[in-house]
């Protein structure tokens, strides 16, 4: 019993890890912009189907590279991917909220779709980062090396984010946007330049995240739902907008739904994710860290 | 004929513009091309009547979605509950009862998974209302895998048709279809239709009007899960399975959502025109030449160019041009 609990709570953390990186990205476009991208979860896929066309041989022969080249690869085409959807669809209908929303969940089908074209429907298995696992009979543990990675690798990434946005001018104008974009502007932030960094690092976070979750679960055309639906729950509960909060926000809903599926069974993931959400929205709507909507 | 046109203007008209001749005439035209479909239609019926079904689908997402302004990701749970609620009674509750009888058991199912999902969210402004529409599709969906053995999983339940009878059963989804319009044109046309578009255009100002903009909110809600209950229950008998991809999974929601967008939201008409485009190219035209993947994704481009560069509606574009020809004449 307490060795099932612990190998949970091992497993809880790895995976939240990952959760962190996509509701990061998510909740700073919708700061910066007040866009809700719903295509996250198809850079997310991009991510993932990029390292494993670079990484295995089954779609190029002549291509393979070592796995670590493959994580760069990854992130680099989600960012790249996710500065093309801003700069090529995104800024010319942002100021309308309900057409962006419609026109992203239309690209994050249409993604899909590609991929299915491309790739089959089936699921495809990633070759992980790091292969292999370490067995601790004494507690009754097993732990894969990509799953240690994926969560070191998060937390190296963020701090890199958290020291970024609080202690470079680059970095802060970021920050400054997401609080008040009038205000940012007056004091000489160039938006323009504060959109494309923000884009390319939400799109590069999705890539990284992609990889790790279509190497523990799965790479598929319809991976791109459940990731887009766990970042809007975490962004809801930490709070839009706040990045402290969604960290906080992915590790309450990676723990919950790891104890859901460890305890009661696959069939409850995502049911107390929605009863949790649905208590934050009735008690404290603006999440955890959030501030209020203002009008803009 | 312009007699009849003078009469509709003056039950309609008070709060909007007259319809002009050319308005009127394509209306017309549409409505009596349906109605006699089944002489010109030929093999082209079945995707007719699909699009009478999906008509109630976009009208039903509209009247919600496209006149107050919150946006649902999940209105394929409101149909599927419907037609997973026929479906579960014909199979494992009382397989010999008449399949109409069934009707109100689904529409009353579909209103209080609508309630479920209203009550909580639409309190509030913001997109915590798309999330919860978006979330709650992704559960059924899942739900029909975890209950399979109720449900039969990936393969859905057998549930039989309604008719075998292409003909009648062109009627018995146009029928409904024009009555759905009838009833949602006059209300949007109503205070009710005004007050929803107020919300979506500045709820603050209904709210400073003394107007519980809650309340309509989960009105348009129910308004909404009406027509997406009796369109899922004839989605259900229509091909006669149920089975999770076709009627659950989030591109069902999507699809209602281009749909009423190509034709144009927040007019009832438009998401028509928009559901019969949709309609024709997936099921009729689109097949012609392309395959699987390859049709599914030469629509949604299609779709997204409509979003982006018509975002107002192609049926919209097109009422406006014919009401600007003859702009003296309609006075």
């Amino acid at each position: 019993m307490i060795e099932g609990f612990l190998s949970l709570v091992v497993t809880g953390a790895l995976i939240s890890a990952v959760y962190a990186l996509i509701a990061i990205g998510f909740t700073m476009i919708f700061g910066v912009g007040g866009i809700l991208n719903l295509a996250h979860g198809a850079l997310i896929m991009i991510g993932a189907y990029a390292y494993l066309v670079v990484t295995s041989t089954s779609t190029f022969a002549a291509v393979s590279v070592p796995p670590i080249l493959g994580l760069v690869v990854a992130v680099v085409a989600a960012a790249a991917a996710s500065l093309i959807l801003y700069k090529g669809l995104v800024q010319y209908i942002e100021e309308d909220v309900i057409i962006t929303f419609l026109a992203t969940v239309v690209v994050a089908v249409i993604a899909a779709e590609i991929m299915t074209l491309a790739f089959s429907p089936n699921p495809r298995s990633l070759t992980p980062v790091v292969p292999g696992s370490i067995s601790l009979p004494a507690v009754g543990l097993r732990i894969r090396f990509i799953e240690i990675a994926g969560f070191a690798i998060s937390w190296v990434v963020i701090g890199a984010l958290w020291y970024y946005v609080t202690r470079t001018d680059a970095g802060r104008s970021i920050l400054a946007t997401s609080m008040t974009r009038r205000g940012a502007k007056l004091t000489g932030v160039n938006i323009s330049s504060v959109s494309t960094q923000t884009w390319l690092i939400a799109g590069g976070l999705a890539g990284l995240a992609g990889v790790f979750l279509g190497t523990l679960q799965e790479t598929a055309p319809l991976m791109w739902l459940d990731p887009l639906a766990l970042a809007f729950i975490i962004v809801v509960i930490g709070g839009i907008g706040s990045i402290k909060g969604s960290l906080v926000a992915a590790y309450l809903i990676g723990f919950l739904e790891t104890f859901t599926v460890g305890v009661l069974g696959p069939e409850f993931r995502g049911v107390f994710s929605l009863v949790v959400v649905a208590a934050v929205i009735l008690v404290r709507p603006e999440g955890l860290y959030g501030r209020e909507f203002i009008d803009e | 004929m312009s007699n009849v046109m003078d009469r509709v203007n003056s039950t309609l008209g008070d709060r909007y513009a007259d319809m002009n001749r050319l308005q009127f005439g394509l209306l017309a035209v549409a409505l009596i091309a349906l109605i006699i479909a089944p002489v010109w239609g030929g093999s082209y019926l079945r995707v007719l009547a699909l699009g009478n079904i999906f008509a109630i689908f976009a009208m039903g997402w509209d009247i919600q979605s496209g006149y107050t302004g919150y946006i649902s990701f999940g209105h394929a749970v409101l149909s599927g509950a419907a037609a997973y609620t026929s479906a579960l009674i014909l199979t494992h509750i009382a397989p010999d009862i008449s399949v109409w009888a069934i009707l109100p058991v689904a529409v009353l199912m579909s209103v209080i998974v609508g309630l479920l999902l209203a009550v909580p969210t639409l309190r509030l402004r913001g997109p915590y209302f798309s999330l919860i529409t978006l979330v709650a599709g992704l559960l059924f969906y899942r739900g029909t895998r975890t209950a399979s053995q109720y449900t039969g999983g990936e393969q859905g339940l057998l549930v039989g048709r309604l008719t075998f009878d292409p003909v009648l059963r062109f009627y018995i989804t146009l029928v409904p279809m024009l009555l759905i319009a009838a009833a949602l044109l006059y209300l949007s046309r109503s205070n009710i239709g005004t007050i929803l578009i107020a919300i979506r255009e500045n709820e603050a100002a209904v709210e400073s009007a003394g107007i519980d903009a809650t309340k309509f909110k989960i009105w348009s809600f129910v308004l909404s899960s009406i027509p997406m209950g009796i369109g899922g229950f004839l989605f259900a008998h229509f091909d006669g399975t149920v089975n999770p991809t076709d009627v659950v999974l989030i591109d069902r929601s999507v699809e209602m959502i281009a749909m009423a967008v190509m034709g144009g939201m927040g007019s009832i008409l438009g998401p028509i025109a928009g559901a019969f485009l949709f309609v024709g190219l997936r099921d009729g035209i689109l097949p012609a030449f392309l395959s699987g993947t390859e049709r599914w994704l030469a629509l949604w481009v299609v779709v997204l160019f409509v979003i982006v560069f018509a975002r107002d509606g192609l049926f919209r574009k097109l009422w406006h041009r014919l009401g600007d020809d003859t702009e003296g004449d309609s006075e």
